[in-house]
């Protein structure tokens, strides 16, 4: 999904942190701020082989819209791409990428902190998290306000 | 008052929900004025197992989350229905 400020990707291959650059890079900001959200090999003591993210899309992409909307409203921010990756993801690879522009830098650095704190909190995503001893479990971000569960 | 009537709505099972409910998806009959919480009751009555875990479920309706604050629903047939187990994107 893409307008002329916002660019929306959902993707099963592997997310382009330079297309988020160039996409968000204009002559009058001087500040780009990136978040890259990388599968880490470890949780809780237990080695993690791989993710496997799935989406509901069409909703997911309207909710992250909802999210720019507000980043749009709130600072001095001209243009925002969110990438996140679906399917199979190996460790080290990047499952989100968001990067902001600003003319000045502070409205782009909040910006983006807003945006994957709110990403995780509202966006219908759904991480599997698979461990070398063969098991698995459905994550829960603690951002999600109605898990009751402790977070995992 | 007035008569409810049934409508066929579709309803998407995501994540943990679709492991325990055995389904992606399927089409089911259901009031066309529920509240949220009926509405979550009704699903789970027909996949037992997601009983378990139905205080950490919210609905969402045509991409819409609702919540007991959205009073009672509306619903047409051909609605989308969306059971969503706790979040954990990012």
């Amino acid at each position: 999904m893409t307008s002329d400020q916002v660019l929306i990707k959902l993707s099963s291959s592997v997310l382009s942190l330079d297309e988020a650059t160039q996409f968000t890079t204009l002559p009058e900001c001087g500040a780009v701020s990136v978040f890259i959200g990388i599968t880490r090999d470890n949780c809780n003591g237990k080695t993690v082989l791989h993710l496997e993210y799935e989406a509901y899309e069409a909703m997911a992409v309207k909710e992250i819209q909802k999210i720019c909307d507000h980043m749009l409203k709130t600072w001095d921010v001209r243009r925002i791409a969110v990438f996140h990756r679906l399917g199979y993801v190996p460790i080290t690879e990047a499952s989100v990428v968001i990067a902001v522009s600003s003319p000045h830098r502070k409205a782009s650095l909040e910006a983006v902190e807003y945006c994957i704190d709110t990403l995780k909190a509202t966006v219908p995503i759904w991480k599997k998290e698979l461990y070398k001893e063969g098991d698995w479990i459905w994550k829960t971000n603690k951002e999600c306000s109605w898990s009751k569960d402790a977070a995992s | 008052m007035q008569r409810q009537s049934l409508v066929e709505v579709r309803v998407l099972y995501f994540a943990k929900s679709r492991d325990l409910a055995g389904t992606a998806e399927e089409i089911i009959k259901v009031p066309d004025r529920v509240t949220s919480q009926l509405l979550l009751e009704i699903i789970t009555d027909r996949h037992i197992e997601l009983k378990t875990i139905q205080q950490n479920l919210i609905l969402a309706v045509n991409q819409d989350y609702i919540s007991e604050e959205s009073g009672e629903i509306q619903l047409s047939t051909g609605d989308e229905i969306a059971v969503i187990p706790p979040l954990s994107g990012g």
